[in-house]
């Protein structure tokens, strides 16, 4: 049975599963994006470009690594690593195959957003132990970023862990399923914001202050290069599918079969759909002043997320 | 086999302008523009030296600008290539033997693939980069 698990755990639906998924959802993101924008994208590595995220993944493992005279070594050497392992570990607490994740306990939900906090700690530390002036205004442009989505989203994401009565992801999920309904009809409001949120969270447009390519170069990744650089892309892509698996369970039902089709399918589809959303959202928009994005969230997110969780509060019965 | 097939699939670009009248740049723009689409090869345009894979030059390299590309050059990663877009980074063309001109990219810099042309159009420097891409591909260890 350890066997069993330890395989659960590595291929499916484990770490195997999601880096392909991770992969194939940065095509999906290309894809889309380059359509919109009348494009074809990505065509020419493997069948439709589908093999395009790989061939860049395994350029960048192949090209000289450069460590700057200037920068923190034992840093510059652990922050790709931890960048790109926090959002496989906590890709453990989604349900993917099956209503129950592979890790599930009381309080995960709490666990992701702390995840959350820690990903914008690491990317500040990237950014301070590459020791460039681009790499430093990059990281504390997303500190600040940090510091104003991250009480929205917290708020918001209390909303559906107060009607199911579960601080558990797959608690949640469950939840849903066994009362036939979808966090998405109960919480339009929450599930705005916290879109929202996580493109903020995600650094996509409109909210890539930190590595706005036109002002300050590639923001905090600017002195990364060959395997470091190859691990902050997989972190990212970890990450979008993380965050897209996330919205699925609390707000759209998760990973619960429907009639025929297996948990895992219905996962997929979900989680396809919030990335789709996230390109479209991403090609629409031209990015924010970040005084803009900080006043914004403040001033407009905050109130809206308080007001969910009354409404929510209200809706189970003071 | 894998590794060439990797960098052949995914070419990430910087630009670079030596010293040029701006003509090659606005072309090699539109190069980049959603008409001609070149993410289609997976090229990709990046900020910093440091995420690249080729360099692509315009202009005659100046005297005050020589120590800057060397120093771009010398950032990237290797493997790296160079591409130079339109007859004054392939040799200097008018402004060869000016006084603050020290002659074409490969003055400086070792150069791959040269696309001439005064400015070379979009797709001239498309090829030149195909082509480019090809060698990669065929490349021997
Ligand atoms: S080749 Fe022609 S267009 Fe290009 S920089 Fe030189 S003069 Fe300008």
């Amino acid at each position: 049975m350890v066997t069993y698990e330890v395989l659960q755990l590595i291929v499916f639906p484990g770490a195997l599963f999601a880096i392909c998924l991770a992969f194939l959802y940065e095509w999906v993101d290309r894809k889309l994006f380059a359509r919109v924008q009348g494009r074809y994208g990505p065509l020419y590595t493997g069948p439709a470009g589908i093999m395009q995220p790989v061939a860049d993944f395994l350029k960048l493992l192949s090209k000289e690594d450069i460590v700057p005279r200037a920068c923190d070594a034992n840093l510059f050497f652990a922050v790709p690593v931890m960048y790109a392992t926090l959002p496989l570990a906590t890709l453990f607490m989604m349900p993917i195959a099956a209503p129950e994740a592979l890790i599930a306990f009381d309080g995960d939900l709490i666990f992701i957003l702390f995840a959350f906090g820690m990903m914008t700690l690491i990317i500040f530390l990237a950014g301070w132990s590459s020791a460039s002036r681009f790499s430093a205004i990059g990281s504390v442009r997303s500190a600040l970023q940090m510091l104003s989505y991250e009480i929205p989203l917290g708020l918001v994401l209390v909303c559906p862990a107060i009607a199911a009565k579960s601080l558990s992801v797959s608690g949640i999920v469950q939840w849903q399923a066994a009362n036939a309904t979808l966090g998405a009809a109960l919480q339009p409001i929450g599930l705005a914001v916290t879109m929202v949120c996580l493109l903020a969270e995600l650094e996509l447009v409109p909210f890539d202050i930190p590595e706005a390519e036109t002002e300050i170069v590639a923001g905090w990744r600017t002195e990364f290069t060959g395997w470091r650089l190859a691990l902050f892309r997989l972190g990212r892509d970890l990450e979008v599918l993380l965050v897209a698996a996330l919205v699925a369970s609390l707000y759209l039902g998760g990973a619960q079969p429907l009639w025929l089709i297996p948990a895992t399918a219905m996962f997929v589809v979900k989680t396809a759909a919030v990335v789709m959303v996230f390109s479209f959202v991403r090609a629409l928009f031209a990015r924010l002043r970040i005084d803009q994005m900080i006043s914004g969230m403040w001033k407009y997110l905050l109130p809206i997320a308080a007001l969910q969780v009354v409404l929510v509060q209200i809706g189970v019965g003071v | 086999m894998v590794v060439n097939w990797a960098r052949s699939g995914s070419p990430w670009l910087i630009h670079f302008n030596t010293g040029g009248c701006n003509g090659c740049d606005i072309e090699f723009v539109a190069a980049v523009t959603p008409v001609y689409d070149v993410e289609r090869f997976g090229i990709k345009l990046q900020g910093s030296p440091r995420h690249a894979d080729i360099l692509a030059a315009t202009g005659p390299v100046t005297s005050q600008i020589a120590q800057s590309l060397r120093r771009v050059y010398d950032q990237m990663p290797s493997p790296k290539f160079v591409v130079a877009l339109g007859t004054c980074a392939v040799s200097g063309a008018p402004f060869r033997n000016c006084y603050s001109i020290q002659g074409g990219i490969d003055s400086v810099i070792p150069v791959d693939v040269y696309v001439p042309g005064c400015p070379p159009r979009p797709e001239a420097m498309i090829d030149g980069i195909a082509k480019l891409l090809q060698r990669i591909r065929g490349a021997k260890k």
